[in-house]
Order: structure tokens, then C-alpha cells, then sequence
């Protein structure tokens, strides 16, 4: 049993590339086993992350749930505001909002700039606080302008945003303003350095550092063996190294020369290519991955760098339902109380 | 036969490994858009409910297997020992 037992949450992450029912059934199995929240990720070409997250509470009835992350450049934020606000109806208490600046590749293939981001964030979070609140807002912001604008229906409780973030400067500004802070990374050294930016805006909003959920969004695969994990996790991977900035790659020692030929090769479909490119030291950097012990080993790196909740990120392991089973087993027994059945 | 008897059919002591494996086939089948969504929501409710390793869930189970993957179905069968079943589920076919 690890020293951080109890202390901190875990997340587990959905794309609903799957079928509905699929992504239901995991996510009953999810709540059975003992995670609390529930993240499923909002991207146009998979199927919608509000529908998938109606159904889901539909069958659960503890587990958190919110998208993970959604974004105001494809969805205005007062749509975003009235649906988690409808879903707060059908699971009072339970909803969170994960918010963020959005996936570069995706909003390019319709077109969206990501322009202005840290206000396009900031003026979010205050339109879709101000109206599921209640009250009525006019806001002539940077970016947004909304006049006059409210529910025809209450919202019994107040809904924690998080924050989805990674350079120093939205990391400042989702832990001044969001009531969580969801960190792009998987490993501690990443996790570490996000702190310095979290505590300049929690100290910027003269609030308390205890009041903000600090999570971890990982990349994750779990198997009984290592290579098979490694499998699984590899395409995750070569997206993350892909996409990742000069800064953090050279905090790993990856060549930004070496990332921009996987990147070439993603953007020309060359998958084979670049999933080839990926080495042991990138999936190190980007993922927790591995056989339980390695994925325990590292979860408790993360927790003793000052996270609070571990998202369970994508792809989970080779076999979802097989890997879900062997974090309930495997790993959670290192970390939190007994939930129920452990294996399902 | 209907599915419902012949899920009857199967021993109290094999419906946590029948489940289990019927579970398995049915979320990794290659055929799994052809799932009903009425059946999907029913197997779904028994889920929440632990019920899938009892009489009514093993119903739906099998049901949604032989849709997707009826001679993996039969095999699973065959595996357990359920010669009978395997005869009955043949005739659905």
C-alpha cells in the first residue's frame, strides 16, 4: 500500500469512436470498479460527447462525469452552458465541464483558427459560469458578446470547470479561474514543472492551492505484458510527440527534427511509418504504460508531485474491458479503498 | 427453440464463465454495429443491475452473440461442455 492511499481520485478517459453501448457498457463497468469521473472527449467526427454522456448517466449513478474537453472554438460556450446544465438535471451533482482550447489538427479540417485562446478561455469559463448560475449576462468581451443572455430553466447546483492546459500560460490561467486544472501529461518530470505556472495562478486569484483539482490527463495502456501495452500505446503516442512544442520535447531529449518526421508522416497517412518512429523513450515521456507494477510505479511518482486525480486516458490497454478490470485489481488496491467487486 | 429456454438450459454453476465469455465475444466482435439497439439498452440495464450472469441476462447475452457471432457462439458452447445447447442453437441458426 502506497502512502498517497486515499488521497487521490481517478478519472478514466472515453472516445466515443465506439459504439454507444460499448462506451456505456465501459463506463458501468468504470463506476462498479470504483472510478470518480468520468471524461469522454469532444470530437465532431467521433460520435457526440453530450449524447454519449446522457446515456452514460442514464445507467451510473455516482460516478462524475463531464466532457473531457470541449471546446469554445467549434461550440459556443452558452451551448455549452445549457448542456452540461441539462445534464445536471438528469444527475444532479455529478457534471462537471472540462473545458480547453481545442485539438490543432481537428478544428483545421473545418477550418477554425485557434485565435486569442487564453481570452477565448477565460471569456468561456465566465459565460458558462454566469449562466448556469442563473443570471443573465451581458458581456462585450475580446472575443465573445453576448447581451441579455439566460436559461429558461434553473440549475439546482454550481458546476466545477476544469481546465485543460499545457504551456505555462494557460496553466496560469485555468488554476487562477477553474475549479480543477486537467494537465496534459503523463509523467512527473512534465507534472513538476506545471506546478511552478499552477501555483502563480492560484496565488494570482488569492485563492487556496487545497481548493483546485489538480489532474493528471495521461496517456495510459495497461497489460499483463509489457510489449502488448507498448502496442497499444504506440499510435497515442506518435499524436502526442506529433503535436507536442519544441520546449517539452527537449525536456525529454526527443529531436524536434525526429517529431516533425512523425508528424509529416501522420499528416500524409504514412501510419506505419510513424507509428515505427516511436521508441521506448517517447512512450516514457507520453504515456503511462506497462505492466501494473510500471503503471503503479508511476501513478505514484504523479501523486507525490501534487496531483489529485489521475485521468485514465486513451487507450486504456489492448483490451479495454480486460484492462479497466486489471486497474481495479491491480492497481487501485495501491491507492484507494475497496469499491465494490474488484474484478468485473 | 427460443433463445430464452435455451438459455434455461445452462447450468447455475457455468453462468459466471458463460457470461464472462459471451461478454467478451459480443464487445469484441468485429459485427457489433449489427447489435440491436433495443437489445444493447436491455443488456445494459442488466449490467448496471450485476444481472448478466443470471437466467435473464444470459438470455440477452446469448441473444446478442448469436446476432453477431453465431458459430463463435456455438463453439463457446461446445467448450463448456454444453452438448444439448450446442444442438439447440444449431437449429436456430
Amino acid at each position: 500500500m502506497r502512502d498517497v492511499f486515499c488521497m487521490v481520485e481517478f478519472g478514466i478517459e472515453f472516445v466515443p469512436r465506439d459504439l454507444y453501448w460499448k462506451t456505456t457498457f465501459y463506463a458501468i463497468q468504470a463506476e462498479k470498479i470504483g472510478f470518480d469521473h468520468l471524461w469522454i472527449t469532444d470530437h465532431f467526427n467521433n460520435r457526440n460527447v453530450y449524447v454519449s454522456l446522457a446515456i452514460a448517466s442514464a445507467y451510473t449513478e455516482r460516478i462524475k462525469f463531464g466532457p473531457g474537453v470541449t471546446n469554445p472554438y467549434l461550440v459556443h460556450p452558452v451551448v455549452t452552458a445549457q448542456a452540461v446544465a441539462t445534464l445536471n438535471e438528469i444527475a444532479p451533482g455529478r457534471v462537471v465541464c472540462g473545458l480547453g482550447a481545442g485539438d490543432k489538427t481537428t478544428l483545421q479540417m473545418v477550418n477554425i483558427k485557434q485565435r486569442k485562446p487564453l481570452a477565448t478561455i477565460r471569456e468561456s469559463v465566465h459565460i458558462i459560469r454566469e449562466i448556469t448560475s442563473g443570471r443573465a449576462l451581458e458581456m462585450q468581451g475580446a472575443v465573445f458578446k453576448v447581451s441579455g443572455t439566460k436559461l429558461n430553466f434553473k440549475v439546482a447546483r454550481p458546476i466545477p470547470i476544469f481546465i485543460g492546459a499545457q504551456g505555462p500560460k494557460m496553466l496560469a490561467l485555468a488554476s487562477e479561474i477553474g475549479d480543477g486544472v486537467l494537465i496534459n501529461a503523463s509523467h512527473p518530470r512534465d507534472v513538476e514543472n506545471a506546478m511552478t505556472f499552477i501555483r502563480q495562478g492560484v496565488d494570482s486569484a488569492a485563492k487556496k492551492f487545497d481548493d483546485l483539482n489538480i489532474s493528471a490527463y495521461t496517456s495510459f495502456s495497461i497489460a499483463s505484458n509489457y510489449d502488448k501495452a507498448f502496442k497499444a500505446v504506440v499510435p497515442v503516442v506518435a499524436y502526442i510527440v506529433a503535436g507536442s512544442p519544441e520546449m517539452i520535447l527537449k525536456r525529454h531529449e526527443i529531436s524536434v527534427e525526429f517529431a516533425g518526421e512523425i508528424r509529416d508522416a501522420i499528416v500524409h497517412g504514412r501510419w506505419k511509418e510513424a507509428f515505427s518512429r516511436v521508441d521506448n523513450n517517447m512512450v516514457e515521456a507520453f504515456s503511462i504504460c506497462g505492466t501494473p507494477e510500471n503503471c503503479v510505479d508511476k501513478i505514484d511518482k504523479l501523486v507525490k508531485v501534487g496531483v489529485d486525480q489521475i485521468v485514465v486516458g486513451s487507450p486504456i490497454g489492448p483490451n479495454m474491458r480486460k484492462s479497466i478490470n486489471m486497474i481495479a485489481t491491480e492497481v487501485f488496491p495501491q491507492f484507494k479503498e475497496a469499491v465494490g467487486e474488484k474484478r468485473i | 427453440m427460443a433463445l430464452e429456454k435455451i438459455a434455461r438450459n445452462i447450468p447455475e454453476s457455468l453462468w459466471n464463465i458463460a457470461s464472462e465469455k459471451l461478454i467478451e465475444i459480443t464487445l469484441n466482435s468485429p459485427n457489433a454495429s449489427k447489435m440491436p439497439s433495443d437489445l444493447a439498452k436491455t443488456i445494459l440495464y442488466y449490467w448496471q443491475r450485476d444481472q448478466l450472469a443470471t437466467e435473464v441476462g444470459l438470455h440477452r447475452l446469448l441473444e446478442a452473440s448469436m446476432i453477431l457471432e453465431p458459430e463463435k457462439t456455438i463453439s463457446l458452447m461446445e467448450e463448456l461442455g454444453l452438448s444439448e445447447i450446442v444442438v439447440m442453437l444449431k437449429e436456430t441458426v
